[in-house]
C-alpha cells in the first residue's frame, strides 16, 4: 500500500532491513543481490524518494565513494568509549594491511591462509598481527580469520566462497579508508599530512 | 615454421587438436606435458606430430602453443597486450606508397595506399578496445600494488602513442587531399572518410580511457597515502600519544554509523494471533524444546485434512448429533419424543433449529430406531402458528423411551 502512495522502489524493505543494521551497501557486493540494491539507491530519482521517506522516521542515507549506510537524524552520537576501541583496533589492522607486500584494496580478493603465511614469513608482520588485541585465537590463522570475520560483520569484507575461504574487500573499505585519512597528525607542522593528501596526477 | 606447411594443412591439424588447442589457449604456461598426454582427446603420436610441425613447444616440461597461433586468436577476440607498434609501421608503409605514387601514378600503389589506410583503421580500433579491457582488467585483478600503478603508467604511455599516431594520420590525410583528388577514385573516398570519422570517435574514446586511467592511478595512490597514514598513526599509538598528539577522539566522535553508535536493528513484538497459528505453534514448540518445558509440548499439530473434509464433516456431524439425542432422550421419561424434540435445547453452534427440521428429525428418529422406541399407536395434538399466522394443528403419534419391563418382556 504505502508503496505505491510514495512511489517507491519494490526492494526498500530490502535497503532498510540491510541499512538498519547498521551494514553498508556496498556497489561491488554480490550476496542478497547488494550490487542490485547499490543501482536502486544510486538512482537519483529513487534516492530522493527514499530520503524523504526515511528521514520522517528519522533515518538519513549517507553517501560515500560507491556505498550508503544510515545514520539517525537529530540524534547524539553516542558510545564514545566503544568507538574509541572500536577505531584503534581498526587502526591496527589497517596497519597490518598497509605494510603486507600484497597490498589488500577495493575489490581485491583474499583468503586469511595467504595472509597469514606473508605474516608467518614476516617477523615484523608476525610482530603486528600479534599484538593487534583478539578475544579467542591463539594461531596466526586463527586470528587473521577473526580479523576477516569482525570485518565481514561491519560489511567492508564478503565472504565471497565459504569452501575456500575467500573474501572480497568491498566499496564500504573507502568509509574506514575515509575515517584515518580525516584524522590530522598535529606534529612538526601539518604540512606532513597535507602532502599525504595531495593527489599527484591531474 | 622449420616445416612447409600449406592452410589447409595447419588448418586441419588445429582443428584435430581443437580441445587440445583450446585448454592451451585458456590456460597458457600452466600445462604439463604429462597433463596434456593425460587427456583423452591426444595421443603421444599426435603429440609428437604437432611439436614436430611447431604448432606446440615444450620448455622445461610446460607445453605452450606457437605464440604466432596465440596471436592470431587474441587478434581476432580483440584480447591481448596493446601493442601500437604495428600502427607506426602501417603509417610508415603508406607514406612511403604515396611517395611512390607522386612519382608514378600507378594503380599498384594506389592499391597499397588504400590497404594501409584500412589496415591503420581497423587496427587503431581494435587497439583501443584492446587498451580499454586491459585497463580494466589491470585495475580490478591485478594484486600487486607497484606493479598495477606501473602496468596503468605503460597504459597511459601507451595511449599518448596512439594519439600521437592519429595526430600523424591525420596530418598525412590533410596532406596528401589534392592528391587523392586528383584519382577521382570512389573507393578511395570512401576509406578516407571512414578513417576520418573513426579518426575522430576513437579520439574522444581514448580522452574516456584517459580519465580512467587517471581515476584508477589516483584511487590507488589515494589508497596508498592513506596506507602510509595509517602506518604513522599506528606509530603515534604505539607511543601511546594518539589521544593526543591526533584529533582521534574528534573524528571517532563525528562518526555517525548506525553500527558503531550502537543503534540495534528495530525489534517488534510477535503478534498473539500469530501464536495460536501453525507457524506460531512450530515456534511456540522449538522454544518449549529449548527451555524444556513439557507442557507445551502435549499439543501436537492436527494432522492433514482430507481434500473432502467439508462434506464428510457435515455428515459426521448430524449423525453423531441423533445418536446422541435419542440416547438422551431414552435416559429420561418425562416427556415424549415430539415434546422432547420440540423443548429440546440444541447446542448454540447449530444454530436456530426450527419448527420443521424439529419435525423432519422426529420422522427420521421414529424410522430409525424403532427397536428401542414404545410406539403407543396413540395419537395427540400440537396447536402452533405457520408464517402467515394459520393457526394449525398436528397430529402426532406418542412415542415414548422402551421401558426396561417392555424390553425384557420383548425379548
Amino acid at each position: 500500500m504505502e508503496e505505491t502512495n510514495f512511489n517507491l522502489p519494490k526492494q526498500t524493505h530490502e535497503i532498510f532491513a540491510i541499512m538498519a543494521r547498521g551494514a553498508f551497501i556496498s556497489s561491488n557486493g554480490s550476496r542478497d543481490g547488494m550490487n542490485r540494491l547499490y543501482d536502486v539507491i544510486n538512482n537519483p530519482e529513487n534516492f530522493d524518494r527514499l530520503q524523504a521517506y526515511f528521514n520522517v522516521i528519522r533515518y538519513n542515507i549517507e553517501r560515500g565513494n560507491n556505498f550508503f549506510y544510515f545514520s539517525k537524524l537529530n540524534e547524539p552520537n553516542s558510545e564514545l568509549e566503544k568507538k574509541l576501541e572500536r577505531f584503534e583496533r581498526y587502526i591496527d589492522i589497517i596497519d597490518l594491511f598497509a605494510s603486507m607486500d600484497n597490498k589488500i584494496g577495493i575489490g581485491s580478493r583474499f583468503r586469511p591462509s595467504e595472509i597469514a603465511e606473508e605474516c608467518n614469513a614476516n617477523v615484523r608482520l608476525k610482530q603486528k598481527l600479534q599484538k593487534i588485541p583478539l578475544y579467542r585465537s591463539e594461531t596466526l590463522h586463527n586470528k587473521v580469520r577473526e580479523i576477516c570475520e569482525l570485518m565481514s560483520r561491519d560489511s567492508y569484507l564478503e565472504l565471497e566462497d565459504e569452501k575456500s575461504e575467500s573474501y572480497k574487500v568491498l566499496d564500504s573499505y573507502n568509509y574506514l579508508l575515509d575515517v584515518i585519512n580525516s584524522i590530522a597528525i598535529y606534529e612538526e607542522g601539518t604540512s606532513a599530512s597535507d602532502d599525504n593528501q595531495a593527489i599527484i596526477y591531474n | 615454421m622449420s616445416l612447409q606447411v600449406n592452410v589447409k594443412d595447419l588448418l586441419s591439424n588445429l582443428y584435430h587438436n581443437r580441445g587440445v588447442v583450446e585448454l592451451l589457449f585458456g590456460q597458457r604456461d600452466h600445462v604439463t606435458v604429462n597433463e596434456l598426454l593425460g587427456r583423452d582427446d591426444i595421443t603421444e603420436e599426435q603429440y609428437r606430430k604437432l611439436v614436430s610441425l611447431d604448432i606446440l613447444y615444450e620448455y622445461e616440461n610446460v607445453v605452450s602453443l606457437n605464440d604466432a597461433v596465440v596471436a592470431m586468436f587474441e587478434d581476432f577476440m580483440e584480447i591481448g597486450e596493446v601493442t601500437p607498434g604495428f600502427i607506426n609501421d602501417y603509417i610508415n608503409e603508406l607514406k612511403r606508397h604515396i611517395r611512390f605514387y607522386q612519382e608514378a601514378r600507378e594503380m599498384r600503389f594506389l592499391r597499397s595506399i588504400k590497404k594501409y589506410l584500412k589496415r591503420i583503421n581497423t587496427t587503431l580500433t581494435r587497439e583501443i578496445i584492446k587498451l580499454q579491457k586491459n585497463v580494466d582488467d589491470t585495475y580490478k585483478n591485478e594484486s600487486n600494488y607497484r606493479i598495477k600503478l606501473q602496468k596503468l603508467e605503460d597504459y597511459r604511455e601507451k595511449r599518448d602513442t596512439i594519439i600521437e599516431f592519429i595526430r600523424q594520420t591525420t596530418s598525412i590525410v590533410d596532406e596528401t587531399r589534392n592528391l587523392f583528388n586528383i584519382t577521382n577514385d570512389t573507393e578511395l573516398f570512401g576509406i578516407v572518410s571512414a578513417l576520418k570519422a573513426s579518426l575522430i570517435e576513437n579520439l574522444d574514446f581514448l580522452i574516456e580511457i584517459q580519465t580512467d586511467i587517471t581515476d584508477f592511478i589516483n584511487k590507488i595512490q589515494y589508497q596508498l597515502d592513506v596506507y602510509k597514514k595509517a602506518q604513522r598513526l599506528k606509530e603515534v599509538k604505539d607511543h601511546g600519544t594518539l589521544h593526543y598528539k591526533t584529533n582521534f577522539r574528534e573524528v571517532v566522535s563525528n562518526i555517525n554509523t548506525l553500527k558503531y553508535n550502537g543503534h540495534k536493528t528495530p525489534k517488534t513484538k510477535i503478534p498473539i494471533d500469530f501464536l495460536y497459528s501453525d507457524d506460531g505453534h512450530v515456534l511456540c514448540k522449538r522454544i518449549a524444546e529449548k527451555y524444556k518445558i513439557t507442557r507445551l509440548m502435549v499439543r501436537g499439530l492436527a494432522d492433514k485434512m482430507a481434500g473432502n473434509f467439508k462434506d464428510k464433516g457435515l455428515e459426521q456431524q448430524i449423525k453423531l448429533d441423533t445418536e446422541k439425542l435419542v440416547e438422551r432422550f431414552l435416559n429420561q421419561s418425562k416427556l415424549n419424543l415430539f415434546e422432547y424434540l420440540m423443548d429440546y435445547k440444541f447446542p448454540k453452534a447449530i444454530g436456530n433449529v426450527t419448527f420443521e427440521e424439529r419435525l423432519s428429525l422426529f420422522v427420521e428418529i421414529a424410522m430409525e430406531y424403532q427397536n428401542k422406541l414404545d410406539f403407543k399407536y396413540r395419537l395427540q395434538y400440537h396447536d402452533y402458528e405457520a408464517e402467515n399466522k394459520v393457526k394449525k394443528r398436528l397430529g402426532y403419534t406418542l412415542i415414548w423411551p422402551l421401558k426396561e419391563k417392555n424390553k425384557k418382556q420383548q425379548a
